[in-house]
C-alpha cells in the first residue's frame, strides 16, 4: 500500500484505490510524511503538459495507432 | 446557543449556517494560495480554477477529521485533492478546445512565459535521466492523464507493477529537481 503514495499523489489511481489509500493515508505516519515531500511535483510536471513545446521530445499525444 | 442562530426555528438551519460558517473559515486560511496554486493547472483559466477550489474546501469540510493535521500536511492533502479534480475535470472537458481567461492584474504566482520556459527544460531534462522504465511510467500515467489501470494496459504489464516503478520513479525525479535547486 505504501507506494501507492505516488500515484496518489499524481491522482492517477481509481476511484476505489484512491478513496482505499486515503483511509490508510488516515493511520500511516510513513505515507503522511511521504505526501508532504511529493506534493508539489506534479506542479513541476505540469511545466511540461503546459508547454508542449520540448523540441526535441516526441510530443506527448503523438501515439501511433 | 449562538445568538445569530438563536432564532432559527430548524437544527438544519442552524448546522447549516455553522457549516456555511467553517467553510468560510477554510476558504480564509486556504482559499487564497490554493486558488494560485490551482490557476496553474488549469491553463490560467479562473473560473474553473474557482470551482476546483469550491470543490476541494467542500471536501474537506466533508472530511474535517483531517484538518485536524499539521498544517503542512492539510496542505499537501488539499493540493492533492484539487489535483485530482482538475484532472477529472480535463478529462471530461478534453475534446473541447481549451478556453483561456485573459491574463489580469493578480499574476504574482504566475511564472511568466520565459520562467515557465526554463523551469519546463529543467524538468524535461530530469526526466530523461531516469531510467526508462521510470520514465516511461511518468509519462503513461500522469503526463497523459491515464489512471494506472489504464497504463498497465498499455505497458502490458501489471499495475502492482506500474504503481511500484512510479513510486521509485517520482521518489528518484524529485531527488534529482531537488539537486537541481527547483523548489516546488
Amino acid at each position: 500500500m505504501h507506494d501507492e503514495v505516488a500515484a496518489y499523489v499524481l491522482g492517477v489511481l481509481d476511484e476505489e484505490e484512491h478513496e482505499a489509500f486515503e483511509r490508510h493515508l488516515d493511520t500511516c505516519e510513513q505515507c503522511q510524511a511521504e505526501l508532504i515531500e511529493l506534493a508539489e511535483l506534479p506542479d513541476q510536471l505540469d511545466e511540461l503538459k503546459n508547454t508542449p513545446s520540448a523540441s526535441d521530445d516526441d510530443p506527448p499525444m503523438s501515439m501511433s495507432r | 446557543m449562538c445568538p445569530v442562530l438563536g432564532h432559527l426555528d430548524g437544527r438544519f438551519e442552524s448546522a447549516d449556517a455553522e457549516a456555511e460558517h467553517r467553510i468560510a473559515v477554510l476558504y480564509q486560511e486556504f482559499g487564497g494560495p490554493l486558488l494560485r496554486h490551482v490557476r496553474k493547472s488549469t491553463g490560467n483559466d479562473l473560473q474553473w480554477a474557482e470551482d476546483v477550489v469550491q470543490e476541494t474546501l467542500v471536501r474537506a469540510w466533508r472530511n474535517s477529521a483531517r484538518l485536524q493535521w499539521e498544517p503542512s500536511l492539510i496542505w499537501a492533502w488539499l493540493l492533492t485533492v484539487a489535483r485530482r479534480i482538475v484532472i477529472d475535470g480535463r478529462r471530461r472537458k478534453s475534446v473541447r478546445p481549451h478556453e483561456v481567461e485573459p491574463p489580469e492584474v493578480d499574476m504574482m504566482a504566475v511564472p511568466d512565459g520565459s520562467e515557465r520556459a526554463l523551469s519546463a527544460i529543467v524538468v524535461a531534462d530530469a526526466l530523461r535521466s531516469l531510467s526508462e522504465e521510470h520514465r516511461e511510467v511518468i509519462e503513461q500515467t500522469y503526463l497523459r492523464d491515464r489512471t494506472i489501470s489504464e497504463a498497465a494496459e498499455i505497458l502490458g504489464i501489471p499495475p502492482g507493477t506500474v504503481k511500484s516503478r512510479l513510486y521509485y520513479g517520482i521518489r528518484a525525479l524529485r531527488e534529482l529537481l531537488r539537486d537541481k535547486g527547483v523548489a516546488g
